[in-house]
């Protein structure tokens, strides 16, 4: 189903001044992992706050699941409840002093009751690694902090639609994959999450559709391997092509293969051109937060030196004291670690379960017979 | 040769008597002109380690020396001391001194005491050098968050720095901008300036620092080149990172066998040239052609009878030269690795390079030859 659809949009700031969109005509499907691409300038942030109603576009349409949006209190009312955004600069998004408040700002408005309302924050809160800094004062953190509990207030609004305008920037490697687990964790439980972003690497092994913007019109949208091909438009948009589909292409016309299909990860980039004699085993564990712990026990007891890597981040809080190989990345790494021929375990979050098969079979579309065990 | 330009030694800094020590008995050297990178996780003290590097902030025990000098702290040695050592923050909103772009970039200049017409040449090369030559006369506040970074860029570039460091310079940029960021830092090292630089993208310091220093716990926990740093695997994740993806790649498909031996690719193209290239291959000519400003860049190329190669531009001169010309080259951010990577298809490139960073460009495609991945000829024009 198609969520959003602009149609001839054009925006702009002021009348004097060029347009910031111009006929901007798109669509956005359902439960589609979305990417938003760009220069800096190219008008990215601008569509975000088009599709909210923060802008009334001049000209054009936007329509909100087939019907126009209504720029009245509660028409915006309405659209705003089921989407929510998370700003590029945290601090242009704190309503409140204290972290806990600020999260609880926006239930708050919906209406809940505070039971409700502390529930959600408390969760939210833990989703972003945030629980010990619920009763202190936002000016107290730093820049990286800050964004979470940006996340976390949209979070806790239980949106429909989650639109993140450079949600990794500022953050460091480790912080940035939690920020991308959560993105997952959203489209897995059937949220439709639209990202922007400079890091093109990261969106690649992410996006499933695409819309790349330049001064202000839509360049190219659907699937990123297309937009690509073309070298000099993505030159022309101020882009770089991701390190894996560069060294992918280097490598097939090098050795003659095939480039599709084209490796979105490192995982499946070595699927496709190591030289994979005897894959192991990923014994994929499929746990609570309670049962992790004996989980992992259980593995270092029957196998001492198989490597363990975690995914989610309730498994991750629960093995945080725990000597896990892999902490961060962990899907890649393991996957990464059966193509050398050694066996390995993964304890999960039960929502990455169908992401783990999906990488599974991804790498076998890559040509390596990899052996995923599943243990609920 | 003395052994730190920049060095804090055993130093502690507080934000306030109760807050924790955000640095803790930290000591770091930074080597004379060598390209620095400077890692570690969200909080871990890298931005007050700059500060403090810069005589910003005064520890709160141990000692700050400058070209083996202590810091004193003392009005006019901290004026001579920053007349050298240049600072570029995160946030450029953090630096803006007037409303003007270009008043903005002479603001140092001006401090320095300098006569006009030289100040007024500096901010003309500094504004080329981020690409912003034409907004001289823009207010700040119009633009936009990349546009004010890259002119808060030439702030310092304008200050001619011995010592310059960069917090998350790339941090909010688009790729091209980062990559051209990059490319001014290459140039900058090779006219002597040492460079150091904060980054959470670990491809990017992968591919250009000479040299690491890891910050974790308010405390320096690694120093030393990044290949060695990167080959513990439960360090890098201590400390809050994560492999570079062309070494992590490396890693998993070169196979067993010492890390001494083998070729270590920094780059994509130079990893692609590891698995693709073998002692009989052979791979396309890159050609280095030298440009100065004043040159025509059609006519160089002509000279060396390689008209109709894939070209790419490298460096601050011959990006006038092509501006100037109206020349136009396939590849206007990162030629040398994506010119090696032509040649590793079996073409021949050219790099339209600044004289200065020649050797740089040369020598990352040098890489496939001195490691016995197959014939790619590497010919200097016009040097």
């Amino acid at each position: 189903m198609e969520l959003f659809r602009l149609e001839n949009v054009t925006y702009t700031h002021n009348p004097s001044l060029p347009p910031v969109l111009e006929n901007v005509s798109l669509s956005v499907g359902e439960n589609v992992r979305t990417a938003v691409l760009g220069a800096n300038g190219a008008g990215k942030t601008t569509l975000f706050y088009t599709l909210t109603g923060i802008y009334k576009p001049q000209s054009g349409e936007v329509l909100f699941k087939g019907q126009p949006v209504e720029y009245t209190k509660e028409g915006l009312r309405s659209l705003r409840s089921e989407v929510a955004v998370v700003l590029q600069n945290p601090d242009e998004q704190i309503f409140c002093s204290l972290v806990e408040e600020d999260v609880a700002f926006g239930p708050l408005n919906l209406g809940l009751d505070r039971p409700e309302v502390e529930a959600r924050v408390a969760k939210a809160l833990r989703d972003v690694r945030m629980t010990e800094y619920a009763g202190r004062p936002l000016q107290q953190l730093s820049g990286g902090q800050r964004k979470r509990v940006a996340i976390a207030g949209a979070l806790a609004m239980r949106p429909k639609i989650m639109i993140m305008d450079e949600p990794t920037a500022g953050l460091d490697p480790q912080a940035s994959m939690e920020v991308m687990e959560l993105a997952e964790k959203l489209h897995l439980s059937g949220v439709t999450v639209m990202i922007s972003t400079h890091d093109i690497d990261m969106i690649y092994r992410w996006a499933q559709s695409s819309i790349v913007m330049r001064h202000g019109a839509v360049e190219f949208s659907g699937d990123l391997d297309s937009f690509f091909e073309d070298r000099e438009g993505v030159n022309r948009c101020g882009l770089q092509t991701p390190s894996v589909y560069y060294m992918n292409r280097g490598m097939s016309i090098a050795k003659g293969v095939e480039e599709r299909p084209c490796p979105r990860n490192c995982c499946e980039f070595e699927a496709k051109y190591g030289k994979v004699r005897d894959v192991g085993t990923l014994k994929c564990i499929v746990s609570s937060e309670e049962d992790a712990a004996s989980a992992f026990d259980d593995i270092k007891a029957s196998h001492p030196r198989m490597p363990v890597g975690v995914y989610g981040c309730d498994v991750r809080y629960a093995l945080r004291g725990s000597p896990v190989e892999y902490r961060y990345d962990a899907i890649d790494a393991c996957f990464t670690q059966t193509l050398m021929g050694n066996d390995c375990a993964l304890i999960v979050d039960p929502v990455y379960r169908t992401m783990v098969e999906a990488q599974a079979e991804r790498m076998r579309a890559m040509g390596a017979e990899v052996s995923l065990e599943m243990v609920q | 040769m003395k052994d730190a330009v920049l060095e804090a030694d055993d130093v502690t800094y507080a934000y306030g008597r109760k807050s924790s020590q955000v640095l803790d008995g930290l000591s770091i050297k930074i080597s004379p002109n060598k390209k620095t990178g400077l890692l570690g996780q969200n909080g871990a003290g890298k931005s007050t380690l700059f500060n403090v590097l810069n005589a910003l902030y005064k520890p709160a025990s141990g000692t700050v020396l400058y070209n083996g000098q202590p810091v004193s702290y003392r009005h006019k040695s901290i004026i001579r001391m920053r007349s050298e050592v240049s600072i570029l923050f995160q946030n450029p909103n953090d630096m803006i001194f007037k409303p003007y772009v270009g008043q903005d970039v002479a603001y140092g200049p001006e401090n320095l005491k300098l006569p006009k017409e030289e100040v007024d040449a500096r901010v003309d090369e500094a504004l080329f050098a981020v690409g912003m030559e034409s907004f001289r006369e823009s207010p700040i506040m119009k633009l936009s968050y990349g546009q004010r970074k890259r002119v808060s860029l030439a702030g310092v570039l304008a200050m001619r720095p011995k010592v310059l460091i960069l917090d998350e310079p790339t941090a909010g940029l688009d790729p091209q901008m980062a990559s051209e960021v990059m490319e001014i830092t290459e140039q900058l090292h090779s006219s002597g300036v040492t460079v150091v630089m904060s980054s959470h993208d670990s491809d990017l310091i992968y591919s250009w620092a000479d040299e690491i220093h890891v910050l974790s716990s308010s405390k320096c926990v690694y120093s030393g080149d990044p290949v060695s740093f990167y080959s513990d695997y439960g360090a890098v994740q201590d400390a809050g990172l994560l492999l570079p993806t062309v070494f992590k790649i490396d890693k998993t498909l070169s196979g067993p066998g010492s890390i001494s031996e083998k070729p270590c690719p920094r780059t994509r193209a130079q990893l692609t040239a590891t698995l693709v290239g073998g002692p009989d291959r052979e791979f396309g000519t890159l050609h280095v052609i030298c440009v100065n400003r004043d040159d025509s860049p059609a006519d160089l190329l002509e000279r060396a009878s390689v008209a109709g190669v894939k070209t790419g531009i490298y460096g601050m001169s011959a990006r006038m030269a092509c501006n100037r010309t109206g020349f136009h080259a396939s590849f206007t951010y990162d030629a040398p690795d994506n010119c090696l990577a032509n040649c590793l298809e079996g073409n021949d490139s050219v790099i339209l390079c600044d004289p200065l960073i020649a050797d740089k460009a040369a020598s990352m495609a040098e890489f496939v030859k001195n490691n016995g991945l197959g014939k790619l000829d590497v010919q200097v024009h016009n040097r």
